[in-house]
Order: C-alpha cells, then sequence, then structure tokens
C-alpha cells in the first residue's frame, strides 16, 4: 500500500467528517427563511448530512470494491454512478425531511426541492472525495475515472 | 552453458524453427529433476550452402526477430522464466576474439563452397586421366556438375567432401575459440539427403580430431560432449521424371548412413558421440513439391520437425556424468528413440505421452493464448487497468519496432507454422486453427464447469485484462522494467492462473 495513497483515504475521509459536522453550516449558505430555521429545530440538516456523506461513500465502494468489473471500468461508467449517486441522495434526504416535517404538521415542498437540488451537489462533490480517497487499491477501476 | 546448435541442411532449419516456437512459448530445458539448466546460452548456426532455400531464409528471419524480441524483454540476463526464456546468441555476439572475422548472423559462412561446381570445387579439370575416371566412378556427371549454392541435391557423396572445408572456415576457428569447458555441441541434420547426412558425421570427426587442427582451445573442444538428433524419412515427394532427389532412394541411403554411423558415430569401442536422438515416422507426409534447390524449397512443418526440437533441449538437461567419464572421455553413446502416446494421424496435445505434454503442454497453451490476446484484444485496452501502471503502455507501443516484430513477423511466422502442420500428415492439431475463442482454441481441452455446477468458466480478454490489472496492482517491481518485459511477463503470470484454474487437465 503506497503511503500517498493512503493520505488521500485519511484527508477523504476527514474532509467527509468535517461535512457532517459542519453540514448546517453548509446548509444554511441558502438559508431560507422558516424552512432552514425548522430543519434546524428538528435537527435535520444533520440527518440530511449523513444520508448525504454515506450514499456517495457506500456508491464508491460497491463501484470500486464489488462491482470492480473490467466491463465497467471506463469513465462513462464511473459517471452512471455519479448520477445515481445524485439522484437517490436527494430522494432520500427528501423523503427523510418530508416525513419529519409531516409528522410536525409542515409542509415545505418547493423549499424541499431546491434544498434537495442543492444537495445534489454535495454528494456529487462526496462521490469524487470517496472516488480519490478509495479507489487506488481497486484491481479493476483504480484508474477510473482518470487514470493514476 | 553455451549450447552449441548446429543446424545442417533444410531438415536443420525447419527443426531450428521448431526450436525458437518452443523457445518463445518459454520451454526450458531441465535437468532430471525438473530444474531449469542454469546460465544456458543456445548458439544456433545454420550450415547450408543453399542461401536461397526458403526454409532457411524462414528460420533465419525468425532467429533474427526472436533475439531482437528476447534482447528487448531481457537483455542479457539468462535464468528467466516466461515467454523467449532461451538466451539465443549468434557466434559473433560471444566472441571477445577480434582476430577472426566472422559476420553478425546464424549462417555459417560457407562461401568456398556456395559458388562452385563441385567438379571445379575438387579441381577435376587438373586432375590427371587415372584421377578423373575415379571420379567419375564415384560421383555421377549431374553431381559433378552441380553448382553447390543450391545445396548437395540429396548427394551426401557431394557433402562429405565439399563441408569437410568446414573445419578450415573462421566460423570454426571462432567456435573453438569460444567453447569452454561444460559447454555442449548438438547436431541436427537429416539421414535421408546430401547436406546433413554428409554433414553430421564430416563434422563431428573434425571436432574429435581437432588435436590435428590448427586452431585455440583445441583439448576442451574435442572433448566436448557431443549429440546429435538424426532425423529419418519422414517426408514424401511429389513424382517427377527428375530423379536427381528419389524418394525410393530414401530408405538405403538411411540403412547406408545408419550402418555408417553405427561404425564411425556410435561404435560400442570407440563412441564419438555422447548421445544420439533418432527421430522419424513411417507415416509419411503430404507430398512435397519436387525442388532439387532451385526453386527455393519450401516444405511444410511437420510433427517430426516439433518433436526433434524437444532433442537438443533434452541433451542439454542430461547430467555430466551419463555422457562423460572424469577425465571428460565420452561414454558409451546414448541413444533415444521417440514415440506417441497413441498412433493417431491427428495428434493433439493428449497424443504425446506425459513426459512430453509436461514439458510443452502449458507452455505452448500460454503461447496460443498470447498470440489470440496480441491479435483480438490488446490494443483495446490500451489506456485502461494495468497498462496506465507504470511503466505506462501508451498507444504508441503497437507502432513501436518491438510490437510489430512480435506481432506482424513472429506471430504471422506462428500461425504459419501451426496452420503447415495441422495441414501436413500426420496432421498436428493442438489447437484449432483460425478459432479465436479462448474457450474452443485449444483442441480437445474444455473450460472447467461454473462453480455452482452451471455452464463453464470463461476465458476470453477480460479475464486476461482482470487478471492483469490484478497482478500489476499486486507489484511493485515492473516500474523498474520496460513496457514490452511488463505486457509479456503480466501475461505469461495471469496465463499461467488462468490456465491452472479455468482449463481441464493441462498436464
Amino acid at each position: 500500500m503506497k503511503q500517498q495513497h493512503l493520505i488521500y483515504l485519511i484527508l477523504g475521509i476527514a474532509a467527509t467528517a468535517l461535512f457532517v459536522l459542519f453540514g448546517e453550516w453548509c446548509y444554511e449558505l441558502h438559508y431560507v427563511n422558516g424552512f432552514s430555521d425548522d430543519m434546524h429545530n428538528y435537527e435535520l440538516n444533520t440527518t440530511v448530512s449523513v444520508i448525504t456523506a454515506l450514499v456517495p461513500w457506500a456508491a464508491a465502494g460497491i463501484y470500486y470494491y464489488a462491482i470492480n468489473s473490467v466491463r465497467f471500468d471506463r469513465w462513462y461508467h464511473w459517471l452512471v454512478v455519479l448520477a445515481l449517486v445524485m439522484l437517490i441522495t436527494p430522494v432520500a434526504g427528501y423523503m427523510v425531511t418530508d416525513s419529519v416535517m409531516a409528522d410536525n404538521g409542515k409542509s415545505y415542498v418547493a423549499e424541499s426541492v431546491t434544498f434537495e437540488l442543492l444537495n445534489m451537489l454535495w454528494a456529487a462533490v462526496l462521490f469524487v472525495v470517496a472516488s480519490f480517497s478509495m479507489r487506488w487499491w481497486s484491481s479493476n477501476c483504480r484508474h477510473t475515472p482518470i487514470p493514476q | 552453458m553455451r549450447l552449441f546448435l548446429l543446424a545442417i541442411g533444410g531438415t536443420g532449419s525447419r527443426v531450428l524453427k521448431s526450436l525458437l516456437m518452443l523457445s518463445a512459448a518459454g520451454v526450458r530445458p531441465v535437468d532430471d529433476n525438473g530444474r531449469p539448466i542454469p546460465n544456458l546460452e543456445i548458439v544456433p548456426m545454420i550450415i547450408d550452402p543453399h542461401k536461397s532455400n526458403e526454409d532457411l531464409k524462414r528460420t533465419e528471419a525468425l532467429l533474427t526477430n526472436y533475439r531482437m524480441i528476447r534482447t528487448k524483454l531481457y537483455g542479457n540476463q539468462t535464468d528467466v522464466d516466461g515467454f523467449f526464456a532461451n538466451r539465443i546468441v549468434t557466434l559473433r555476439e560471444i566472441m571477445s576474439d577480434s582476430t577472426i572475422q566472422i559476420t553478425d548472423t546464424f549462417i555459417f559462412n560457407l562461401n568456398a563452397v556456395e559458388h562452385a561446381k563441385f567438379r571445379d570445387f575438387i579441381g577435376y579439370d587438373t586432375m590427371n586421366e587415372a584421377n578423373q575416371a575415379l571420379t567419375s566412378l564415384l560421383f555421377a556427371d549431374y553431381q559433378l556438375e552441380n553448382k553447390m549454392n543450391i545445396g548437395f541435391v540429396g548427394s551426401p557423396n557431394i557433402g562429405s567432401v565439399a563441408l569437410n572445408e568446414i573445419k578450415d572456415s573462421n566460423e570454426f576457428k571462432a567456435l573453438a575459440n569460444v567453447f569452454q569447458q561444460g559447454d555442449r555441441i548438438f547436431f541436427v541434420s537429416s539421414i535421408f539427403g546430401g547436406t546433413g547426412a554428409a554433414g553430421f558425421p564430416i563434422l563431428v570427426k573434425n571436432i574429435r580430431q581437432a588435436k590435428n587442427l590448427d586452431i585455440n582451445n583445441r583439448d576442451v573442444l574435442m572433448r566436448a560432449p557431443i549429440g546429435g538428433v538424426t532425423v529419418l524419412p519422414y517426408f514424401n515427394l511429389e513424382h517427377n521424371e527428375d530423379h536427381r532427389i528419389d524418394k525410393a532412394d530414401f530408405i538405403v541411403k538411411t540403412q547406408s548412413a545408419l550402418y555408417y554411423y553405427k561404425e564411425t558415430l556410435t561404435s560400442q569401442n570407440d563412441s564419438e558421440l555422447n548421445a544420439i536422438f533418432y527421430v522419424g515416422d513411417q507415416e509419411v507426409s503430404k507430398p512435397y513439391a519436387y525442388d532439387p534447390g532451385e526453386h527455393g524449397q519450401r516444405n511444410k512443418a511437420h510433427l517430426v520437425e516439433l518433436v526433434s526440437a524437444l532433442a537438443p533441449l533434452r541433451f542439454a538437461g542430461i547430467a555430466d556424468n551419463r555422457l562423460t567419464d572424469p577425465d571428460g572421455n565420452p561414454l558409451k553413446t546414448l541413444a533415444f528413440e521417440f514415440a506417441l502416446e497413441k498412433d493417431e494421424r491427428n495428434v493433439d496435445f493428449l497424443t504425446f505421452g506425459a513426459s512430453t505434454r509436461s514439458v510443452i503442454y502449458e507452455p505452448m497453451v500460454k503461447f496460443h493464448l498470447l498470440f489470440l490476446y496480441l491479435q483480438t484484444g490488446f490494443k483495446s485496452m490500451i489506456g485502461q487497468g494495468f497498462t496506465e501502471d507504470a511503466p505506462k503502455i501508451t498507444s504508441d507501443f503497437v507502432t513501436s519496432q518491438f510490437y510489430r516484430t512480435l506481432t506482424e513477423q513472429f506471430m504471422r511466422a506462428y500461425a504459419d507454422w501451426l496452420t503447415e502442420m495441422f495441414d501436413n500428415n500426420r496432421s498436428v492439431q493442438l489447437f484449432t486453427v483460425g478459432e479465436r475463442d479462448m474457450n474452443r482454441a485449444i483442441h480437445g481441452v474444455n473450460t472447467r464447469k461454473g462453480k455452482l455446477g452451471f455452464g463453464h468458466r470463461v476465458v476470453d480478454n477480460n479475464a486476461f485484462k482482470s487478471e492483469m490489472n490484478r497482478l500489476s496492482r499486486d507489484s511493485n517491481s515492473y516500474s523498474a522494467r520496460t513496457v514490452e518485459f511488463k505486457l509479456l511477463d503480466l501475461f505469461n503470470r495471469a496465463a499461467t492462473n488462468l490456465v491452472r484454474d479455468r482449463y481441464e487437465n493441462i498436464n
């Protein structure tokens, strides 16, 4: 195991942990009166940030170590996984948010959609971080999406 | 150990071609315990005045290509595993004495012989009447008129006179100079033609009587362990009214030569040869076009040549104490024959006996898979997986001299060789000619059943890519090597794993 690759992994984990820790701050960069307050009050920012961290890392893990196939080792295969991450993460986030809000008699459909569209970008960033943290040890996909 | 391999005549060239194919596949000589012979260098020398012989030209080109490919792969290293394992060098390459002038080729220079008519060579016109009469008794008119640049047209009586000149050649002196204790000499020749049948005993005699020659190192040379494969009649000729070479004479010539060999080379009391291998086949080949030499002689490759090519490898693996006494004198000649396990017209790997299979089966299968992979899979993989690991294999690689020599010349010759052996009789069907599917390419061999009992394991370019990716990831050694070495070594290792894991019974 190359030391350099281990450093990338540690840096990736640290960056993701920072995102989870400071998720609320990240999300409140786009502050929406009422909706952002309720997200804070019901601790949904933290919940969604955990989902947004877990889905990209899980997807990257599955792509690089479970699929790990020469049939899926091109950059466009990686893009497909990225697209799935950008789809699954906001959908999962929306469902959790909507469920909690509904339990508390609130409804923020338009705000939630906007929030999750922005969250989609965070998921994409975290998928890139996860990919470049863990790909080095994959036998077939370590050079995807770009060669080492 | 250096093995000086003297390939005489057309059969010599064709056997050498088979040896090159085996060497390219990674077949190495091993000792009685199965360990590869260390520090082996093979020094082939083709002895044939018939320079326009197509078989000679094909073998010479193949030797040159082999040497270039191997040098790119391993430099001057001797003990390597994998494709192109045996180091093959020219006599010039290993010479340190620059006072002897020889060219850097695998062809023995026979200038003194090849440009002369036989009658001029022996000075027939300057003989007195009595000697001319005696000479005319010994040689037919067409033999006296024979211009020897087309060989000796099946006339060993010409060859035995003409090839006696070899002892005075620079090549022979160079051989004597570089020959060291522990080196060996091996002859490849046919017994039923002109060049080989005559050249073999003459050259053995010249080596054993080296004390009479004005050469360095003669004491070591005259005690050299010498082996030879004598190829008995195995091919057939189309009918022709010109009877300079007549297939009806093959057996008679063979009987005479065998008798002569018995008296002079393998005698019970005075063995000149340390080991002799007899190879032949009563199942005659498809008839070859009648050509005493004028049209180039291009014969199809044949099973007998493949089997004969195993002889020098076997000879190199025989322990010293089985060949010579403690003083270096030859023991009683060891004689070897070869038999197929099954007497069949269509020969695949299972037709060979277990000992032959253990030597050639796996290496040849791996080499054939390499052939298929380079044809069908490799180019599309550049820029992916293992090719991106250091040293990177870029798209420029496929235009390199190495790659083009390997694929456009060596592998093409390999395909021709397989096809020719397939088309001959016996028909050698080790691989299914023209089959590009790796799962069906090895004749009579299937891939193993799937892990859950369903279907069969798959061997294809993706399986190789995956295995090479894994091996490349786990290896730190390639970054200091060339891309050529990386590609072939990775493939060899991947093929070893896949062949053992996915095919049935390759052993």
